[in-house]
């Protein structure tokens, strides 16, 4: 199987590379190939969290270092053996990375620009603290004097071996995460954090230890290079180089791919070479700039994603279904299913809520609703615009917390729990305009919530075997491979659908899934809806197209203006006066 | 670490005004095309410094007044400023990819100019740069206070264009709401080239001030980014004083960080706030 | 004066137009109604230029603008008075009016447009140095359809003007569109509240589902079951 030759190509490529030492050749070779393995371990280690996750950070310099400065001190201030210094390195950078994630992700509007310009901060208050207190102090540190561990033929052939290790181990737990469930979980927060965090994904820990990592490893590599350049100051170690290579590398190579970030280091270390020792040096840095550029223009993914991508048969995206000559009813009738015999009769209704108040901005979204689901049925929410349904439903599923009341999923009390909490605990969200992730493919998108709602699949295989399940139950098998981007807005609607139930929840909240569909394919949405229904899942179901609502819901609730306004059998609640008055308007004298 | 005399803190606090008169004049067309095109331009810093050479090199060459070297850098930033942003807007790129963008031609401008003028530091010589005014036991060097005139003229004029003209009312609409504004005949496309190309002539002017002010070396660039990037947000994106109020503010604190301990401490300063900033209120920001 | 024929729209893939085919006579004041859902927001915006038609026509006073910019379609003669507002609550509410007045045109006579705003709405002269984002939802119609009549429109779009105002409200601001109607300019006005919307407007078109269900005087419809079926379902 293709997947598993990667770690053993790079175990494969490590061992062969151990010999180059010995093969007595000009120390030049040593020298490019430890700076090329240098930028692979510091680019990859970056692409940890700013790839996967898509936190750029600017401030990879401070963890990078934090390990310089770490190992420098411990080695010549307090003669420790060198080979010891690296892993306090990787701790101490760890450290720092984990301190400012767990200041910088509790703020939510910390992405983006603000998280790069926030950790390019943090860099240089860095070095001020360092070139101002005895750890620098200014003159820099000298590491001559410092005993080289005799790995190889020569102390240079022993830096090579070190950071040859680092590369390999940098890789292979690129390529572990980027294979494991973790990853499937940052690459979710990459496309769409909140809607990530909502399918059960514990976004600030996983944040969290994608820094740690990507840190840990920076402070590695850090620290083998102190020893490398013998003399550091904090020019030389805190300056942009750092941030704005990695940077380029990555992108360069394709920052979705585990060894994107490797593949730019090497073609950017064979330019650079390029350059060094001829009188154009001083154009290096322009031309990583103008690559820079480039990347960003004509290449926004990456040379790699470029190469590798399968020409995808062009499928265009489906037009809806064909548009049908306008009836007296728009919709041909649905046929009612026997209600009743469904609804079982249980003691506890999966969800109670009671007092649920919510306000935006001093404005009442919300105003003490209460209302229970029963096991089994269709419960309809319906209601004019802006009445309330759409905020009761991100209530309830995590996405805003209430402002008062309770809501309780089958007995237990998940008010005020985090979004990926209450995935966890069994319910799940379709959303009206859908969201899925754009840049994973749709079988993925199923599996993400296989693994992370609902009981959670520990497996990446596991979890897409069970997303086939759904992805057939759904009609869409045959687009497992394509992007969401690909699918019209029926597909994408189903795939919400499929998504919704791959964790089997209690409960599933549909918000306005007809919203946009053409006639047929409303019929075909509401025969799925059925079926959900016919194995026993609970559905909430927020809608307008009211031949839809009358024909599939057990029970309705109308919301006006944040109050529960009637509830009861469809029927008879439209035919009350007061609900009729709140959808057609009152006319006034 | 010894309290200085009344004298030498009256003195710096009234460098950390000049100095950060220079932040605010930096600041202004940063915050602006930050807060009204929603682009983080770093390319800014390098439009204000290649401004700064060319500058030295036209009164090293041309013998030129360093002041008339305006009537030809603040065009030609406006053409360079608009281009980028042309370049933006052909290719589409996000906020994300702009600064990207401009980070990389930050890079390319540093080699160009260590390739033309070398790494060594160059200073104006000029009639401007050793006049000063005296006032009391204070000096006010004229370099800094022509920056600072500068400073508080482009401010004023600036939040003049932006409440009472209606092109300054259609970039800030714009910028809360585009295709509202669009459906009120706002042509938003013509409109960010002209933003764009001004910022770019304000950060050409910032670099003439730059470079009359003392000496200028190529890896000076990245010193000014922290600093200028705490005086836009502290003092507000798109805001027409905000960032020279800020700016003097941070000024000030370095100035007198710098006189009771050591220069060597000051960056501490405005990053930190940076940080704090960002943490306390992302929302007021971006 | 305005004519819309077999238009097609897809909007972000959440709400859509099925060839739709109506027209707005000079003068008229022309509502459209509908269930949530039903397009009505989709429809006023692409008459306002903000999306595009994948098909169809629009044509305003004979020219064919279905390609225009969506900055010109204020110089066709219309003019937005979007759903929920959507004032520019960072400036003042003399300067949203400003901006309402931005094209040249309407630029020259902006102090006579102001005064005859301010005379349909007297409680903004109070207002108008005061951020648009600290006024309340009544006020804040008031701007959005002053901003709108300060680009001196001859067709003047009103999205559901009635959204989120108290009954008392509603009323003062169906007043002032008889008004402007009134003062012949035309109008078409979307709502959801149909029965103030079917006593104010001459003609009426109702919407399900992207599509035309049925078209007539106010008083007809009502009478026809196509509402009550679209709105209730019953």
């Amino acid at each position: 199987m293709k997947m598993r030759a990667a770690p053993l190509a790079i175990v494969g490529a490590g061992l062969a590379l151990c010999a180059l030492p010995y093969l007595r050749l000009p120390a030049f070779y040593e020298s490019f190939l430890y700076l090329a393995l240098y930028w692979v371990v510091l680019a990859t280690s970056w692409n940890l969290l700013s790839g996967y996750a898509g936190y750029f950070s600017f401030g990879h310099g401070a963890f990078f270092g934090a390990g310089v400065y770490t190992s420098a001190t411990l080695a010549t201030r307090y003669e420790w053996p060198f080979l010891w210094t690296l892993p306090v390195a990787a701790a101490v950078s760890a450290a720092i990375g984990v301190g400012v994630g767990a200041v910088a992700f509790r703020v939510r509007g910390v992405r983006g620009e603000l998280f790069a310009l926030l950790t390019l901060a943090v860099t240089f208050v860095l070095a001020t603290i360092v070139g101002n207190t005895p750890i620098d102090g200014g003159p820099g540190v000298y590491l001559n004097a410092v005993p080289v561990p005799k790995l190889g033929p020569s102390a240079t052939s022993s830096l090579y071996l070190m950071m040859l290790a680092a590369a390999v181990a940098t890789l292979l737990i690129s390529w572990t995460v980027r294979n494991s469930r973790f990853g499937a979980g940052l690459f979710a927060i990459h496309d769409d954090e909140d809607a990530a965090e909502v399918m059960g994904v514990p976004t600030f820990r996983w944040k969290l230890g994608a820094l740690a990592l990507s840190s840990a490893l920076a402070g590695w590599a850090g620290g083998i290079h102190a020893l490398f350049v013998s003399y550091v100051t904090t020019a030389e170690t805190f300056n942009l180089t750092v941030p704005l290579t990695v940077v380029l590398m990555s992108i360069l190579g394709g920052t979705r791919h585990w060894a994107g970030p490797a593949v730019g280091a090497v073609a950017i270390t064979c330019l650079l070479f390029a350059f060094t020792g001829s009188s154009q040096a001083v154009l290096g840095k322009g031309a990583i700039g103008l690559i820079l550029v480039a990347g960003v223009l004509f290449m926004p993914d990456g040379a790699l994603s470029k190469l590798l991508r399968r020409p995808r048969a062009q499928t265009p995206v489906e037009p809806p279904d064909a548009v049908e000559a306008p009836t007296a009813s728009v919709i041909a009738p649905i046929e009612e299913a026997p209600r009743g015999a469904r609804a079982k009769a249980s003691t506890q209704p999966v969800l109670a809520v009671r007092g649920l108040d919510k306000s935006f901005r001093g404005l009442k979204a919300l105003s003490n609703v209460s209302l229970d689901v029963r096991e089994g049925e269709i419960l309809g929410l319906l209601g004019p615009n802006g009445s309330g349904k759409s905020t009761f439903i991100n209530v309830v599923s995590g996405h805003f917390a209430a402002d008062g009341g309770e809501v309780r999923l089958d007995g237990r009390d998940i008010s005020g729990l985090p979004a990926h909490r209450i995935a966890r605990a069994g319910i799940a969200r379709t959303y009206q305009i859908p969201r899925p992730f754009a840049q994973m493919s749709v079988l993925d998108n199923v599996a993400l919530a296989a693994m992370y709602a609902g009981r959670g699949i520990a497996h990446v295989d596991a979890g897409r075997a069970e997303a086939r399940q759904w992805l057939e139950f759904a009609h869409l098998e045959g687009k497992a491979d394509a992007l969401p981007g690909e699918l019209n807005l029926h597909q994408r609607k189903f795939l919400e659908l499929a998504r919704a139930l791959a964790s089997r929840p209690r409960l599933v909240l549909l918000d306005e899934v007809l919203c946009g569909l053409t006639p047929s394919e409303i019929h075909a949405a509401v025969a799925l809806i059925r079926r959900i229904r016919d194995q026993g899942t609970t559905i909430v179901f927020v809608e307008h197209v009211m031949e839809a609502v009358m024909a599939l819901t057990d029970r309705i609730v109308v919301f006006n203006q944040g109050l529960v306004l009637a509830e009861g059998l469809p029927a008879d609640v439209m035919n009350q006066p007061d609900v009729r008055d709140a959808y057609l308007g009152v006319a006034h004298a | 670490m010894s309290f200085p005399s009344w004298t030498l803190l009256a003195q710096s606090v009234l460098s950390g005004v000049f100095v950060g008169g220079l932040y605010g004049l930096l600041g202004l067309g940063l915050g602006l095309s930050w807060g009204l095109l929603r682009t983080i331009n770093l390319a800014h810093f390098a439009f204000a410094f290649l401004s700064a050479y060319l500058c030295y090199q036209l009164t090293v060459s041309a013998h030129m007044d360093p002041l008339l070297t305006l009537a030809l850098v603040v065009p030609l930033m406006f053409l360079l400023g608009a281009g980028l942003h042309g370049l933006s807007d052909r290719f589409r790129l996000t906020p994300f990819s702009s600064l990207l963008l401009t980070f990389g031609v930050m890079g390319i401008a540093e080699s160009l100019m260590q390739w033309f003028w070398t790494a060594d530091p160059r200073k104006l010589e000029s009639s401007y740069g050793d006049m000063k005014l005296r006032l009391g036991p204070l000096y006010l060097p004229i370099p800094e206070l022509l920056t600072l005139a500068c400073a508080v003229a482009v401010a004023f004029a600036a939040w003049v264009v932006l409440r009472h003209t209606d092109l300054g009312k259609a970039l800030r609409a714009s910028a809360e709401d585009a295709p509202v504004a669009a459906a009120f005949g706002i042509n938003q496309r013509r409109n960010s080239f002209i933003l764009a190309g001004t910022c770019a002539s304000l950060a050409g002017l910032a670099g003439v001030c730059i470079a009359l002010s003392g000496s200028i070396s190529p890896s000076q660039m990245y010193g000014w980014v922290g600093v200028v990037f705490a005086a836009v947000m502290l003092g507000g994106l798109g805001s027409a004083f905000g960032p020279l109020v800020a700016g003097m503010v941070i000024g000030v604190s370095e100035a007198v960080t710098m006189a009771v301990t050591a220069p060597s401490w000051a960056p501490l300063v405005s990053f930190t706030l940076l940080i704090v900033i960002l943490l306390l209120r992302p929302g007021r920001v971006g | 004066m305005l004519e819309v024929h077999g238009l097609e729209v897809a909007y972000g893939q959440a709400g859509a137009l099925w060839n739709l085919t109506l027209h707005a006579g000079s003068g008229e004041l022309l509502c459209i109604v509908g269930p949530n859902g039903a397009g009505k927001t989709t429809l006023v915006n692409t008459i306002a230029g903000l999306l595009k038609p994948k098909a169809g026509r629009l044509v305003m006073d004979g020219h064919d603008i279905t390609r225009w910019a969506p900055h010109r379609y204020c110089e066709a003669g219309i003019a937005l008075v979007p759903e929920g507002r959507r004032l520019f609550t960072g400036m003042t509410v003399r300067e949203n009016l400003d901006i309402g007045s931005y094209l040249p045109v309407a630029r020259g006579l902006r102090r006579e447009t102001m005064a005859e705003v301010l005379e349909l709405f007297p409680a903004l002269e109070a207002k108008l140095q005061s951020p648009a984002g600290e006024l309340s939802g009544g006020q804040q119609q008031m701007v959005a359809i002053g901003r709108a009549l300060m680009a001196r429109p001859r067709l003047l779009l009103l999205d559901e003007p009635s959204l989120g105002l108290s009954p008392l409200v509603t009323q003062g601001m169906f007043d002032a569109i008889r008004k402007i109607s009134a003062r012949g300019i035309t109008i078409v006005l979307v709502e959801q509240n149909v029965a103030m919307a079917m006593r104010a407007a001459h003609r009426a078109y109702v919407l399900e589902l992207g599509r035309i269900v049925a078209e007539g005087l106010p008083d007809d419809l009502m009478a026809r079951p196509e509402i009550r079926k679209a709105y209730l379902g019953i």
